[in-house]
């Protein structure tokens, strides 16, 4: 039992921290933010380059065979740096569903040009009426010799602008909220009928409404078998959550340090305000639940790594504590900031946005208390007695 | 990072399991069995696991401490008084000389002699360094008066003897001149005084000392020091108050019994009553996390250090959340309070948990000084 980092990964870490203090400062991110794509290419090329886009593919496609730790390492310290480079939409969303459900074929397209870097992806999973229920789909692939016709809308999909290829659910079969009949295909991004909106998110990241009308794509760009679309999805889900929560995680961390700083600084009634107990009790109450996250975040990840049965059930406990308690933390750091604490000048409000913004996707922290009562376990028979406290 | 168990530690809870197969006693032989679980227990020279391998103790890892805890919470075991074996042996091991050590600890170990702490007063609780009782050395040099008084004293009614904070000097620095004395109950000048706490049980006491004479060879180390030797305990008191695996026990426990609360429907498909269940569970899921990377902490650096604060604060809040979720699915039932059976089976023990869980943040240093502690220590304000 150890819950040590191992040298690699604190290198990784390291590597990280060292680059987003050289390069990414706010002015500079804000730069990138408001270029054409939302992000710097130089930087993408730098993620190739370090290794960091290779990490959690197989050797045997190219990539360096990282488990789930090593994702934790590179997601907590790129969501440290607030990196809006689409690490998320490519390697984590894309790449998992790759991943998991490519055939060799697929992955040979794909995976190499993810890794050097010069292919960008996403995952359209979203639609305006389903909320944050991924198999209720009504946008429908319908089978015409040797290709599918895909028509429908996605939603806030991550990072679309600038992808190559968008990884889009669609409905083959049954009703619009059955579970089985999702399939999954690999859309170029430029195909004849896609259209979008752009946008910005709070973020700092970029998101678009894709509308496909009569978009046409071979049979051999069906992601995993016809019909199961739902069970990559919920997979790509976990794997995703696990990342936005090692992120949130990392943000939680940095934001309960700089409130006890800017506190200790910052003189009132001719004290520092960290002198005040009632502000000392709210640091340690932030403390406490960011070690908490922390614990349950490693829970997870190692739950995941073993294979455990309760992984999937762990995760949702996981996004829900993580979507609850952090934005709390960042509300309370903002509050005691101050005025400051509304301010765009502080990495801190950046963060409160972030938090906000990483409760929304693949559901909040309500959706995820329901989807764990549902897997709760419950006792069969047995009567309850016990012996209660001792002191 | 791994969290499976090594082969190693696999055999070592299978062991602590057979042995609880073979020698606990269940049900009414709890009572009048347990002397033959003691002497099991001393004979596979685990009697006292806490203890260092010169004391007798076992020598186990954290991690095996943590096997210990996680499995015997699953059962219920004899009772044990811990004043003795937990919180005054390690004071003596580290502080009291060979001829006191020879002298008190076979009885602790034993279990024959029950002690009970000295330490809170009326006006020094949570900020116990500005204790009053008064020790004064004799001319002849031989004894210390004692007088003054010491309140919650958890089964001062019982104990044989008493480990007592008093002052023996008034300074500036009030952790000063504090002194560590041991002493029978039965002294003249010693006087104890029932305190009935809500639902009428008799725990605690508040205990009177008048010209009350204590050899001075039943003082511990240096007079004025006594204030170190009770402090570097408590980083292990906290951590131990904690009790995260008898949670877990706890919460399933409860679950079993929302499951026969007649509630229309089970308790447990109440949409409302089931979220709540599930935000307790997931916060122990993550405790039971908190405590293993303390356990990590603690291999590589033999102390908890203050994440002990942290599983203090948050371990005793479970223990009355579960408490408070069970008094909630007993429902009416929570009002009979007589002996007899009525209604609800488990209604009289869940508002006896509400009410005995109280102490639990307020002893061992209480949720606001675990707080004050993270905020100085860990935080550095």
């Amino acid at each position: 039992m150890d819950f040590d980092f191992t040298e690699e990964q604190t290198l990784l870490q390291d590597s990280i921290s060292k680059f987003v203090q050289e390069n990414y400062d706010l002015p500079t991110r804000t730069k990138a933010i408001k270029s054409k794509t939302g992000y710097s290419e130089d930087h993408w090329k730098q993620f190739a380059e370090l290794g960091w886009l290779a990490l959690p593919f197989s050797e045997e496609d190219g990539g360096l065979d990282g488990n789930y730790v090593d994702t934790l390492v590179v997601s907590e310290a790129l969501g440290k740096g607030l990196i809006v480079e689409p690490y998320f939409a490519t390697v984590i969303l894309a790449g998992t569903a790759l991943r998991v459900a490519g055939n060799a074929e697929q992955k040979q397209k794909l995976i190499g040009g993810i890794i050097d870097g010069t292919v960008k992806a996403t995952v359209a999973y979203a639609e305006l009426q389903a909320r944050y229920e991924l198999d209720d789909v009504a946008t429908t692939a319908t089978k015409e010799g040797d290709s599918f016709i895909i028509n429908g809308e996605k939603s806030v999909v991550i990072n679309a602008e600038t992808a190559d290829y968008i990884i889009v659910s669609a409905r083959t079969s049954g009703e619009r909220a059955s579970s089985k009949g999702i399939s999954l295909f690999i859309v170029d991004a430029k195909a004849e009928g896609i259209s979008r909106i752009d946008y910005p998110t709070i973020d700092g990241g970029r998101g678009s409404e894709v509308t496909l009308s009569n978009v046409k794509v071979a049979a051999s760009d069906l992601l995993g078998e016809l019909d199961e679309g739902l069970a990559i999805l919920e997979e790509v889900r976990d794997q995703a959550i696990l990342a936005l929560c090692a992120e949130a995680v990392g943000q939680m961390e940095l934001m309960y340090k700089d409130t006890v700083e800017y506190c200790s600084q910052r003189e009132q009634f001719g004290h520092a305000l960290s002198d005040f107990q009632v502000l000392k009790h709210r640091f340690a109450d932030m403390f406490v639940e960011t070690e908490q996250c922390t614990s349950l975040l490693y829970r997870a990840t190692l739950e995941k790594q073993i294979g455990a049965p309760t992984a999937r059930r762990t995760i949702h406990a996981l996004k829900y504590k993580v979507g609850k308690e952090g934005n709390l933390l960042a509300r309370q750091a903002v509050q005691s900031h101050g005025g400051m604490g509304v301010t765009e000048e502080l990495r801190l409000g950046h963060y409160f946005m972030r938090l906000a913004v990483i409760d929304t996707i693949f559901g909040n922290y309500d959706y995820h208390m329901d989807k764990y009562c549902e897997q709760m376990d419950i006792p069969e028979g047995g009567d309850g007695e016990d012996f209660g406290f001792m002191m | 990072m791994d969290i499976e168990l090594s082969k190693e530690d696999l055999e070592f809870q299978a062991e602590v399991e057979a042995f609880l197969d073979e020698h606990l006693p269940r049900g009414p032989e709890l009572w009048t069995k347990r002397a033959e679980w003691f002497i099991a227990l001393k004979e596979k020279g685990w009697d006292v696991p806490n203890w260092p391998v010169e004391f007798g103790g076992p020598g186990w890892s954290a991690t095996q401490h943590f096997i210990w805890d996680k499995v015997t919470s699953k059962h219920t075991l004899p009772p044990t008084i811990p004043f003795g074996q937990v919180m005054l042996a390690p004071i003596l091991m580290g502080y009291a000389s060979k001829e006191q050590q020879d002298r008190f600890l076979p009885d602790i170990r034993d279990n024959k002699v029950m002690w009970c702490q000295g330490y809170s007063e009326p006006g020094a609780g949570s900020d116990l360094a500005s204790l009053k009782t008064k020790a004064e050395l004799t001319d002849d040099g031989k004894h210390y008066i004692v007088n003054g008084t010491k309140i919650w004293t958890t089964m001062g009614h019982a104990a044989n003897w008493i480990f007592c904070l008093t002052r023996t000097e008034t300074t500036d620095i009030k952790q000063e001149g504090v002194t560590f004395l041991l002493f029978d109950m039965k002294s003249p000048g010693v006087e104890v005084k029932p305190i009935y706490t809500l639902g009428g049980s008799h725990h605690v006491n508040q205990v009177f000392f008048t010209d009350v004479k204590v050899p001075v060879e039943n003082r511990v180390g240096d007079e004025g020091k006594g204030w170190t030797y009770a402090k570097g305990l408590l980083q292990h008191e906290r951590k131990g108050l904690a009790g995260i695996s008898r949670s877990v026990y706890a919460m399933e426990k409860l679950k079993e019994k929302a499951c026969k609360v007649p509630a229309g429907d089970e308790m447990l498909m109440d949409t409302g009553f089931k979220k709540k269940i599930a935000a307790a569970e997931i916060d122990l899921l993550a405790l039971e996390y908190t405590e293993l990377r303390t356990l990590a902490e603690m291999v590589n650096t033999g102390s908890p250090g203050h994440s002990s604060s942290v599983l203090k604060l948050k371990g005793t809040l479970m223990q009355q959340t579960i408490q408070e979720l069970t008094l909630e699915a007993a429902g009416i039932y929570g009002a009979p309070f007589g002996h007899k059976k009525v209604g609800v089976k488990f209604g009289r023990a869940a508002m006896e948990g509400y009410l005995n869980g109280r102490p639990a943040t307020i002893y061992g240093g209480c949720s606001e000084v675990q707080r004050d502690v993270i905020a100085k220590r860990v935080l550095g304000v």
